[in-house]
């Protein structure tokens, strides 16, 4: 059996129809080939599956495929405008990169942090992306990107 | 923003002017433009836009998938195995068991005492018993549930120590023991009689999981010539082809294995690969189709290696002044079911001679005896990770020195300084440390940074109504480059062509560490090209001479003496060319931002390099360059383990400040210092990336991580309930890099990627224990176990 559902990815409005026992990730993957979402553990413990799902960032292995009918979804492949979005920018310009298999998730927790908060503190950036793992980098540089593209985009605005 | 890179990190070169000593490199006048720059990585920005492909996602039409029926028990004999259900069901293409294994049964990284299919008995939960490869994961899966096997169960040993006893159950024919090996220098017990403390304690460490992001995936696809193609995420690729090709029994060059970017290794895709690869490759082979293995999270922690545990139980002589006059240990060193990497390759490889090599720490040390067993168990299998057996003794040792520092009311650093190696010290191995020994340095940079005296006065509550209390701690470490094993030759060949572009074949693999961006700035250096005229090609075991595995921190150090070579016989092309164009001696030449001119007349004509190559080819010359280069010979006596096992080291302190809360034992590092002697830092950003992460990983060696084991069967398979450091665990980490020269790497260098998380664990540990009084002594310092050092001391300092 299979559901149909209809919503947005990166601005694309997209109808399929869906195994009820499919995730959303499974959906990005292998229905409509976005491959920069990753699993790392299928259990919404790691981030490497995070998209920003209504504006929230969210495991796409948790949500049951049918749950995404009306939805709107971005993923990491919807930031990039012909050029690299700034916090991808940020992300390569402070070495915040090493293996990167956590990159795409990480990339998307910060991104839905930005939007909803444009200059937060340390603190509140380790806690918003608390739940995307990574064993490379230490999480320092990753830091420091966050902090880099948010200084960014409020130059930007005061320009 | 808070303290930010540039004023956080420092780097401070010690020894430049004796870089003209390197046996390979000669400094160019124009100094150096590229080696020491922070160059982008070169794949940085496909993984942040999502565009780098893993394993997980290659296109997977035409792929049969190979699943692996494991074994329930952790020691049982097999009885019967019936597949022919799993034959049955529609979509599956192949059910095979031992005997289908075309050539030899069995694989490994040192000993190949694996079998891909279990015969005649299992070894541990997790050992593969069945293989089957259907039209998809679903099928394949429920295949497995139609295969019958009779089993009987055997006693099963889970601790080295009942293993090593007498009537045992026997987990192999050779017998439970692999090794003893011995380490003897001078008299340890004349060194005890001089001592005015002897300490005798006992440490612990636990099984850990590598935990990279990237769950196991591989492939097997036989070609149209029978040459068997197998590709996965793996740092060894020359080891997976030597275990695939007597596993199809079929001579190396019908085996041929490719690199597909990793998603995080740290060792353990060391090991993985050859066991999937082989796997797969059986599959493809009696189906003749390509054959996807892919593990879940929680088969691979089911069935890949972990980081070796250890009881090591120590006896530390110091004189009341602090000076260290005899070290004994004897270690048992679990290698679990089988023996992966933890066997000596002669004289100095494998984990476990490395682990007893490494165990009396850096310092002078007159009397050291070291008994250390390495044994089978009935749990999973201990294999590389990042360390390779120097964690775990660091944790003995660096507890140890603390514990004889309190004994004595000596400062921690005091001891430290008071016994530390410096130029010209002798190893518990008797090597004489005659070059690129910043140890001391290391320990000074960092004590300053952290301001250690002041920080250390200020111990104790840190709020008024005492529920936490602060604490630092200090350790100190040294990480071997290369491994040891006498044969460890790394290849690399670079092509020039006539428009100036170059390409770098190397087998060194990338998992985030920053090889392929690193190697080529040595290959730009060294040419005297710009960063973006080399293009790497991946390891490929068609394409790039035999490089060697990507581990023991010999990356950069070994592959960048082979790529300098390549590039020097290329340059005797161009040097000849060049000085006939110029009109100069050869000597003259410079090689620089793609000009070539007279050094004496830097300001004269210059000559554009690809001018110079185009030439040389157009003569006929040789613009393909092959090196090779090998460390210096490795010795260690089989005996008395005496001699000098690895070439050169790298040396770092730590210092961690920690808040325990002494009613629940949790803990927090509020602060971090570490400080390194590589050698010469490549790519500084790269390398400080390699010191947070290595931070992080003994950070979680030190608080949370531990495979927990019962009856041989791991109760925390998933990132659930196996805890890594997350953002909020990490402290804010300052990495100081100093460069003392290693006169036999690439513009000095050393090895890095391991360094780093060696001290950390104990760095840790030993500010919890000076902050609330309680020592962990078996690890993790998780706050249970925090909790009942407390309590044991009938709770925290009171002052």
């Amino acid at each position: 059996m299979k559901i149909p559902i209809e919503f947005v990815v990166n601005g694309e409005p997209q109808a399929l129809f869906v195994k009820p026992n499919h995730t959303l990730l499974d959906v990005l993957r292998d229905d409509l080939g976005l491959l920069g979402a990753k699993k790392g553990c299928g259990e919404g413990k790691c981030g490497t599956c995070t998209v920003i799902m209504d504006g929230k960032p969210v495991n796409s292995c948790l949500i049951l495929a049918p749950r995404a009918d009306g939805s709107d979804i971005i993923t990491v492949e919807g930031l990039a405008d012909g050029e690299p979005h700034p916090m991808q920018k940020a992300f390569v310009e402070q070495g915040a990169v090493q293996c990167g298999f956590c990159t795409p998730g990480m990339i998307m927790t910060a991104c839905a942090l930005l939007d909803e908060k444009s200059d937060p503190s340390e603190e509140e950036i380790r806690l918003a992306l608390s739940g995307n793992l990574c064993r490379c980098t230490g999480y320092a540089k990753i830091v420091e990107a966050v902090q880099v593209c948010a200084q960014r985009i409020q130059q930007d605005k005061g320009a | 923003m808070s303290q930010n890179s540039e004023e956080k990190r420092q780097v401070k070169t010690l020894e430049r002017e004796r870089l003209d000593l390197g046996r390979l490199v000669k400094v160019g006048e124009a100094g150096l433009r590229i080696v020491g720059d922070s160059v982008r990585r070169t794949d940085d920005v496909l993984k942040a836009t999502g565009k780098l492909k893993y394993a997980a996602d290659y296109p997977q039409e035409g792929f049969l998938h190979g699943k692996i029926l494991r074994s329930p028990y952790p020691h049982a004999l097999i009885r019967s195995i019936d597949v022919s259900k799993a034959r049955e069901l529609p979509g599956v293409v192949c059910a095979l068991t031992g005997g289908d294994v075309p050539g030899r049964n069995g694989f490994g990284a040192i000993l190949p005492d694996q079998p891909v299919i279990c015969q005649d008995k299992v070894r541990y939960i997790g050992d593969g018993v069945a293989l089957v490869a259907a039209e998809s994961e679903r099928i394949a899966q429920k295949a497995l549930e139609l295969i019958r096997v009779e089993y009987e169960e055997l006693p099963a040993v889970f601790d080295p120590r009942d293993a090593l006893a007498e009537g045992a159950p026997k987990i192999h024919e050779t017998g439970n023991q692999i090794s003893l090996d011995k380490l003897r220098k001078g008299d340890v017990e004349a060194g005890f009689a001089q001592a005015d403390v002897i300490l005798e304690r006992t440490y612990q460490v636990p099984f850990l999981e590598h935990a990279y992001m990237e769950p196991d995936c591989c492939w097997a696809i036989p070609q149209p010539d029978g040459t068997m193609m197998v590709e996965g995420p793996m740092q060894a690729p020359f080891a997976v082809r030597r275990n695939v090709a007597p596993v199809l029994g079929v001579p190396i060059n019908m085996v041929r294995a490719r690199q597909i970017h990793m998603g995080g290794g740290f060792g353990g895709k060391e090991d993985s690969p050859i066991d999937l690869c082989c796997r797969a490759a059986v599959l493809a082979k009696h189906t003749g189709r390509p054959v996807r293995i892919s593990l879940e999270r929680e088969e691979v922690t089911l069935q890949t290696c972990k980081r070796h545990p250890m009881i090591m139980e120590l006896k530390v002589g110091v004189t009341k002044d602090g000076k260290l006059t005899a070290f004994k240990s004897t270690v048992y060193d679990e290698q679990g079911a089988y023996a992966s990497l933890g066997p000596k390759i002669p004289p100095a490889g494998g984990s476990h001679v490395h682990a007893m090599v490494m165990s009396p720490g850096p310092y002078e040390i007159e009397n050291c005896w070291v008994d250390a067993y390495l044994c089978y168990t009935n749990h999973p299998y201990g294999g590389a990770m990042r360390g390779f057996g120097a964690p775990q003794v660091h944790i003995a040792h660096e507890q140890m020195m603390d514990e004889l520092a309190a004994e004595l009311g000596m400062d921690p650093v005091d001891i430290r300084r008071k016994n530390a190696f410096k130029l010209g010290s002798k190893t518990a191995t008797s090597q004489v440390l005659d070059q690129s020994v910043g140890l001391r340095e290391t320990l000074d940079a960092c004590e300053e940074r952290f301001g250690w005296s002041q920080r250390s006065d200020s111990a104790g509550w840190v709020d008024a109504a005492k529920t936490k209390r602060r604490g630092v701690g200090v350790a100190m470490g040294w990480y071997r480059t290369s491994i040891g094993t006498g044969g460890d030759a790394c290849g690399a060949n670079v092509h020039v062509h006539e428009d100036g572009s170059v390409i770098l074949y190397s087998g060194i693999t990338e998992m985030g560490q920053g090889a392929f961006t690193v190697l080529p700035q040595i290959c730009a250096e060294a040419l005297g090209v710009e960063l973006e005229d080399v293009r790497l090609v991946k390891p490929d075991t068609d394409l790039v001479p035999e490089s060697g595995p990507t581990v023991g921190s010999r990356s950069t150090t070994l592959m960048g003496n082979a790529i300098i070579l390549a590039c020097r016989q290329v340059r005797e092309s161009l040097d000849q060319k060049a000085a006939e164009m110029l009109g100069v001696e050869p000597e003259r030449l410079v090689f620089c931002g793609r000009k070539v001119f007279d050094r004496d007349n830097p300001d004269g004509k210059a000559l554009e390099f690809r001018q110079v190559a185009a030439a040389a080819m157009a003569s006929g010359m040789r613009l393909i360059g092959q090196g090779w280069w090998a460390p210096p010979k490795a010795s260690l006596d089989p005996e008395t383990g005496q001699g000098s096992p690895y070439f050169v080291y790298t040396y770092s302190t730590h210092m961690a400040e920690v808040e325990v809360d002494v009613q629940t034992g949790e803990v927090t590092v509020t602060d971090y210092v570490a400080a390194f002697d590589v050698g010469k830092a490549i790519n500084p950003k790269a390398l400080e990336g390699q010191i947070e992460g290595g931070v992080a990983m003994g950070l979680g060696y030190a608080l949370m991580e531990k495979v927990v084991l019962e009856n041989g069967m791991p109760q925390n398979m998933s990132l659930q309930n196996y805890l890594i450091p997350t953002m909020l665990d990490m402290p804010d980490l300052k990495p100081l890099v100093l460069e003392q020269t290693n006169q036999h790497g690439p513009y000095g260098a050393k090895g890095i990627g391991e360094m780093p998380n060696i001290p950390a664990t104990p760095a840790v540990i030993n500010a919890v224990a000076n902050a609330c009084g309680g020592r962990v002594r078996s690890l993790p310092a998780n706050p249970e176990a925090v909790f009942w050092a407390i309590r044991e001391l009938g709770g925290p300092p009171q002052d």
